[in-house]
């Protein structure tokens, strides 16, 4: 057996004798067990309830008597997002984004309905996910086992001992980090295992799955690394492990709510109130349909009758207050498209200033990576917005031009006794209106939106690794 | 006929630390089969001739040899040729003595089988009982006393002493002068920095006392009574005066 080996060994056979290390390993890979399991059953749980309140939407909507389109309209449908097939492993801003909407016509709503509005506090500290446990926990337990690798070996003499025996500077340190990585291994493999079964259960793409564990395995070895080279600069055990836990607290726990908050006061986010009032103002500003004099509308009346060559509304072979409708939609749909777009790039700022704070801190850069590689990061809740949107769209226009081909104008300006009968259109129509249907990501575009988050991390592990090439030169020189 | 290189050699050496010269000058050779006694007062330069041997200091001007090989130029080549045991013996509190000395004779490539491991132990004079024990509640007796089996079953040619005996009782101190004498008659090179007059005068044959980094007084063994003590304690005690003013 070379050196590097019989170290690896020794280090690992210190661990076993150590029952503090025993007892914590295995604590933990309970606990990874507990989360895998639990998210697991979460989303079980989550999937079945949004499958039956879907379902449960469709049918009311389905199930509309006869009625004016335009009321339908207004009667609106609910759509619930679907979770990725990876949301167990890392459930990302799902908890906090909503996961459903209330689409209707002339208003663009906001998801609803997010994890921490509707459940206890538990949700708001972090629900228990393997992810949660690889980010924070995992390197917490690899500081705890492994501060002194080195520095227990410089302050208790034993470092010349070693090198007495022929083992060399770089045999010690590659000994050290051997059994430290296999530490780390054990660690994540209960995660890698429920990873790999949640993936081959939910049907999830290979490619995000090998970019989750590429990633993990990175951030592991990184800390494997840097905790043997804090070890190998620091003579004393104690120092070791206070300067490990400053660099944990600092990037794990302190940046990345740190640079989410400087993103936050760097692109202000308009509040909802905000910005109902500014679209009110924008949509006074732009016209009002039922005001023979507005500018716009006149003209959209000119254009629809030169178009039909007709001069009243009356006589066009549609329904105008039909078309009209389709108009009104067409140009308030254009101003939500234009706030939701602001909103959307303010956010994009913000998580590209967050981004930037990730290469200070690989903690940021691998919860990018896990939540994009999971599909539950703001890039997928966004998709469902535009996918939500353009649903809603097509729905009320479809509407709209039902009230035009389906309703005539005499009947929807009527106003005796059973004018609201013959306004209405038979409930078979509502029912051939299309259900909404998620089209998730696929695993191509989420492994390449983890890419800049596993590149980050990667830097600092060559960054790390290189110095503690040059720290492993002069180990055991100044003793 | 060919010249074979002395276990030890150091020849004019120097080694500053910024700019303080702490061995200036020094030469002394140690050949096969006897025990070199380096004495002086705190800071006269010892541990640095030892860590020089060691290959963990860099001569600053001189040549040093370990069997032939420059310590500051190869230091893995020439410490697989010593055995060193600083003041306090450092070895792994988790393990039991047996398998102290079977890691450490792993890595330096030595016997591993436990038969040879515990003829040693037993020619190092450890009791059997602690064999298999760990070395979390040994002495330094004790302790030094697994480090020299493992030393003996190196079989290496030069075995370096830091301060030996400080903190042992007479019976251990005799017990370990009597464990190097042994060592000295496998052929081994010995050198030792002590503080311990009366222990070098007891087994060294050579006396060397060190001064501002360089030898001031080297003295060898002769007739039945090897050394004259009061003579080597007034020389030591004018070398420690010197150096505390």
């Amino acid at each position: 057996m070379n050196p590097t080996s019989l170290i690896a060994r020794d280090e690992l056979r210190l661990m076993r004798r150590n029952r503090v290390a025993v007892i914590a390993c295995l604590l933990l890979v309970l606990l990874t067990l507990v989360a895998v399991a639990s998210s697991w059953a979460h989303q079980k749980g989550i999937e079945d309830l949004r499958a039956r309140q879907q379902h449960e939407a469709e049918r009311a909507f389905d199930a509309q008597p006869d009625r004016h389109p335009h009321r339908v309209v207004h009667y609106g449908t609910f759509i619930f997002r679907p979770l990725s097939a990876l949301a167990a492993f890392d459930p990302g801003v799902d908890a906090f984004t909503g996961n459903s909407m209330f689409l209707e016509g002339h208003r663009q709503n906001t998801a609803n309905f997010g994890d921490v509005n509707q459940s206890s506090l538990l949700v708001r500290f972090g629900q228990l996910t393997p992810a949660f446990v690889l980010q924070a926990v995992a390197p917490l337990l690899l500081i705890f086992l492994g501060y002194g690798a080195i520095a227990r070996e410089t302050e208790r003499g034993t470092l010349r001992v070693l090198m007495m025996q022929g083992a060399t500077r770089g045999a010690i340190v590659r000994g050290k980090l051997r059994a430290l990585g296999a530490v780390a291994l054990l660690v994540a493999l209960p995660a890698i295992l429920g990873l790999a079964a949640l993936a081959a259960t939910s049907g999830a793409a290979i490619l995000p799955t090998v970019a989750i564990v590429l990633g993990y395995g990175a951030w592991l070895l990184l800390w494997v690394t840097v905790i043997v080279l804090v070890s190998t600069l620091v003579g004393r055990s104690r120092d070791a492990l206070l300067a490990l836990v400053a660099i944990w607290a600092v990037s794990v726990v302190l940046l990345p709510r740190v640079a989410t908050d400087i993103a936050s006061a760097a692109v202000p986010l308009q509040n909802r109130l905000q910005t109902e009032v500014a679209i009110a103002r924008d949509l006074r500003e732009m016209g009002d349909s039922h005001n023979p004099d507005d500018p716009h509308f006149a003209a959209f009346k000119r254009s629809v009758l030169q178009r039909y060559g007709v001069t009243r509304v009356e006589d066009l072979p549609v329904n105008y207050k039909g078309l009209l409708a389709v108009e009104g939609e067409k140009v308030t749909s254009a101003l939500f498209d234009r706030y939701s777009g602001e909103s959307y790039a303010a956010q994009g700022a913000q998580n590209g200033i967050v981004s930037a704070v990730g290469v200070i801190s690989p903690a940021i850069a691998l919860r990018s990576l896990s939540m994009a590689a999971a599909g539950t990061d703001f890039a997928a809740h966004r998709g469902f917005l535009e996918q939500a949107e353009a649903y809603r769209y097509d729905l009320v226009q479809r509407l709209n031009r039902l009230q035009a081909d389906g309703v005539t104008y005499a009947d929807d300006t009527a106003r005796d006794a059973g004018a609201d009968r013959r306004k209405r259109v038979a409930a078979g129509n509502w029912e051939e209106m299309p259900d909404f249907a998620y089209r998730a990501p696929d695993g191509a575009t989420l492994a390449a939106r983890s890419l800049p988050g596993l590149a980050v991390i990667l830097g600092w592990l060559v960054f790390a690794g290189a110095s503690l090439a040059i720290a492993t030169r002069r180990l055991g020189e100044r003793q | 006929m060919v010249e074979t290189a002395p276990p030890i050699l150091i020849e004019n050496l120097a080694v500053t630390y910024g700019d303080h010269r702490v061995l200036d000058g020094l030469s002394l050779s140690a050949p096969e089969g006897s025990v070199t006694a380096l004495l002086g007062g705190n800071g006269a330069g010892k541990s640095t001739t030892l860590s020089t041997l060691l290959g963990f200091v860099k001569a600053h001007a001189g040549a040093v040899s370990v069997c032939g090989v420059d310590p500051g130029v190869a230091p893995d080549a020439a410490r697989r040729q010593i055995a060193y045991l600083p003041e306090n013996v450092a070895l792994y509190e988790h393990l039991t003595a047996v398998e102290n000395a079977q890691y450490l004779l792993a890595l330096s490539g030595g016997k591993q089988d436990r038969a040879a491991i515990v003829e040693a132990f037993a020619a190092a004079g450890l009791q059997e009982r602690a064999w298999g024990q760990r070395l979390g509640a040994f002495s330094k007796g004790m302790r030094q006393k697994v480090a020299i089996a493992v030393a003996l079953l190196r079989e290496v040619p030069v075995l370096l002493l830091d301060e030996p005996t400080s903190g042992l009782d007479p019976r251990a101190t005799a017990d370990f002068n009597a464990l190097v004498l042994s060592v000295r008659e496998r052929g081994t090179a010995v050198l030792m920095v002590t503080h311990d007059l009366l222990s070098a005068a007891d087994i060294a044959d050579r006396i060397c006392f060190l001064e501002s980094g360089r030898i001031v007084e080297d003295v060898v063994a002769h007739g039945p009574d090897r050394f004259d003590v009061r003579a080597l304690h007034a020389r030591f005690a004018v070398a420690t005066q010197r150096l505390a003013a």
